[in-house]
């Protein structure tokens, strides 16, 4: 009886203890993210700005939605570019494999590779604000200095090349991030398979689709996932590279909740957006889990 | 115990226990201002906050300045913390919303009180800040369009001076159109291309503002030809697309005829273009004399705990000798009408082509479009422009493009009825 006593006091102490280590962080957590979701999910539902008490607003502000250009426009640039991360994981793999292989300074080029994802975003932005500039712009002067084009490419300013532009410059800054969940992924996949593999007859074209691919799953799930969610919450690129625009080309749900929010004082609206926003995410997240095989990301226990 | 320890001893007491009550006077007497996008103006506003500060005595000021994005969201967290500024710069329209909901002083009673404070501005800049009959703003620094000419482009394209009407702004255009080269650019933020609909007779909102009254043949006929004259480069794309630096970049590369901007403009234009001088740019009304004013004003938040002290703050950075200084150290014009006068005079001997640009400032003042007193301004930007953006663009037939924006603006005026 003492025994068991002593067990469970042990029990307790051991569960105290792990609650107290856990208590800054779960504090931290509540305070910023679970508190403010569901402020935000409460203030969806009602008339609210800073400088008006809140009313009860039911459904309407999502019944505004339905009508509303913007979001939907929003909406679609942002499903474009989630749909953008698989190309910078393909390009990212391909790179994973090169500097994985037998080359020489493959360290460097490993670093100089991965060295664009710590830049600050406002950073990166500016630099392809840059690049894409029409009158001063590298891209601009060498398709001129090449003969390519005779007027430059207003490509920031266009309706057509805007997006394609922004994502073009969100690819180069996660390309590096991609690279190394690869990488990593790549280097844990024992050596033996592929040797047995070879010996058994396996080109090498089959060896990365019967091997290599499925065994990457994992990583391939972490880095979209990841790589996602950078990328339609990166409001600060899109913001200093277009601002949205031009008219609503770039503007995705993450600035159009700012822009709503502080231009417009519509706090409440943003919120509904922001829920919706919330659900895409989690619905786009599920769905790459399964993608994945439904256990990606797990970890074993036992 | 000897009785002079005990009166020194009680006499630290109470000093100590008075201490806090006069840190709270004193605290109470603290002035916040929140300005725009003017921190090059510390040396100036050091000096005169000392000035008030003298006249003044116990008061503190605090100043903080907030880059042109950052300020409304700044704002707006400081009132919803409950500790807003006591005088805040705003600029454009976003200043109706505060007032319609409560959040601003109104200044009308300080105004009826010191009827002189109001004799120091131009009537028409003083009335752009009243909303429903009370002036919520004193001018601070004020701009409005104008017509920036490219004369070298003029002379090659055998043009004598800026156009008189619309159909010489387009023709002009056209005419300016070659290789490279572009005949026009406005910019489009804060509705500063609306004089370009206003000279055509386009009215936004019907006379009792409850509905969209744009939505007319005559206002299709016009984006077509803007569309056209865009399409054949006549318009630069650029001025349905650029905000700020793209637009004004691009006419100071000197390849763009005219630039239709505010006067802010001359000083960035002037910096990144070696071409301009007297003899190379022209300043000139639009025709029609219409132009859509971009002003900075003074309010006083609801929120503060000193409204009287703010008034006189207010009162004292608009003063005659304020403005005046305001005028050298920036340039600007600050629409009290001694200073602005003196400034003009002084910056035409230094600097007569800036003087030209401001001249234009001050004059037409009656014909003021595009700053209607809405509290909805910016939702109503954003369900009109990209519209006309698409029609002006070639992306849709102006008439699906007014439709589409008809039933935006109609919808957010019923949703705010």
């Amino acid at each position: 009886m003492a025994g068991v006593w002593r067990v469970r006091r042990q029990r307790t102490r051991l569960a105290l203890l792990l609650w107290c280590f856990l208590a800054p962080s779960l504090a931290i957590f509540l305070l910023y993210r679970v508190i403010p979701v569901i402020w935000n999910l409460v203030l969806s539902f009602q008339y609210w700005s800073p400088l008006k008490p809140a009313e009860p607003a039911g459904l309407d502000h999502y019944e505004d939605l339905l009508y509303d250009d913007v979001f939907w426009q929003a909406l679609w640039n942002t499903l474009i570019v989630i749909a953008s991360a698989p190309i910078g994981i393909v390009l990212a793999l391909v790179l994973a494999l090169l500097v994985n292989a037998e080359i020489r300074g493959r360290d460097a080029y490993r670093t100089i590779i991965f060295t664009s994802y710590p830049l600050m975003t406002v950073a990166v932005a500016i630099i392809w604000r840059w690049m894409f500039d029409e009158r001063v712009g590298l891209l601009n002067y060498a398709a001129r200095s090449l003969h390519l084009i005779d007027t430059p490419i207003p490509f920031l300013n266009s309706f057509t090349w805007a997006l394609p532009c922004v994502i073009v410059a969100n690819i180069w800054q996660m390309l590096g991030f991609y690279m190394i969940i690869l990488l990593t992924g790549l280097q844990n996949i024992p050596h033996e398979l592929h040797e047995a593999a070879a010996i058994d007859g396996a080109s090498a074209a089959g060896r990365f689709r019967r091997i290599t691919l499925p065994l990457l799953r994992p990583s391939i799930f972490l880095a979209f996932v990841i790589g996602m969610l950078n990328s339609v919450t990166s409001f600060d690129l899109v913001y200093v590279m277009t601002g949205g625009g031009p008219g609503r080309a770039t503007e995705i749900l993450v600035t159009y909740i700012y822009k709503l929010g502080f231009n417009q004082t519509k706090f409440d609206d943003a919120a509904a957006v922001t829920v919706v926003f919330f659900v895409l995410l989690v619905a786009t997240t599920w769905g790459a889990n399964r993608f994945a095989g439904g256990e990606a990301g797990a970890a074993e226990t036992e | 115990m000897k009785r002079r320890t005990v009166v020194k001893g009680a006499l630290a007491g109470t000093g100590m226990l008075a201490a806090p009550a006069y840190l709270r006077a004193q605290s109470a007497k603290k002035l916040s201002v929140l300005t725009w996008n003017i921190a090059d103006q510390a040396e100036l506003f050091k000096v005169e906050f000392g000035e008030f500060k003298a006249a003044h005595p116990g008061v503190e000021i605090e100043w903080l300045d907030k880059k042109g994005p950052d300020l409304p969201a700044f704002y707006q967290t400081q009132i919803v913390a409950g500790t807003p500024p006591d005088i805040v710069d705003i600029q454009g329209a976003l200043w109706v919303e505060y007032a319609a909901n409560g959040g601003l002083v109104d200044l009308t009673p300080y105004l009826q009180k010191e009827p002189d404070v109001a004799k120091r501005f131009n009537p028409d800049y003083l009335n752009g800040w009243v909303y429903k009959g009370k002036t919520y703003l004193l001018p601070f620094y004020v701009a409005k369009t104008l017509l920036y000419c490219n004369k070298t482009m003029f002379k090659e394209a055998g043009l004598a001076g800026p156009p008189q009407s619309f159909d010489e702004l387009i023709g002009f255009s056209d005419k300016m159109a070659k290789g490279e080269k572009t005949g026009f650019l406005t910019l489009n933020f804060d509705w500063l291309y609306w004089p370009l609909f206003k000279m055509n007779g386009v009215e936004l909102l019907s006379p009792d503002g409850k509905k969209a009254a744009f939505n007319t043949q005559a206002t299709a006929e016009l984006l077509a030809r803007f569309a056209k004259s865009t399409a054949s480069g006549g318009i630069n794309k650029i001025a349905w697309t650029g905000r700020w630096v793209e637009p004004n970049g691009a006419f100071a590369s000197g390849t763009v005829g005219m630039l239709h901007a505010h006067s802010a403009s001359y000083f960035f234009v002037k910096g990144q273009g070696p071409w301009i001088n007297a003899d190379t740019l022209g300043a000139a009304q639009l025709p029609g004399f219409w132009s859509t004013p971009t002003n900075h004003g003074f309010a006083i938040s609801k929120g503060s705990k000193n409204p009287d002290l703010a008034w006189e703050f207010i009162k004292f950075m608009t003063s005659d000798k304020s403005a005046s200084a305001f005028f050298k150290t920036r340039s600007v014009l600050t629409a009290n009408v001694a200073a602005d006068k003196e400034g003009l005079a002084s910056l035409q001997k230094t600097e007569p082509l800036a003087a030209a640009v401001l001249q234009t400032q001050i004059e037409h003042t009656d014909k003021l479009t595009g700053n209607w007193p809405l509290p909805y301004d910016a939702g109503l930007k954003d369900a009109f422009w990209p519209e006309i953006q698409n029609a002006v663009l070639g992306r849709k037939e102006p008439k699906q493009a007014l439709a589409d924006a008809e039933r935006a603006v109609n919808r957010l005026l019923a949703r705010k009825a």
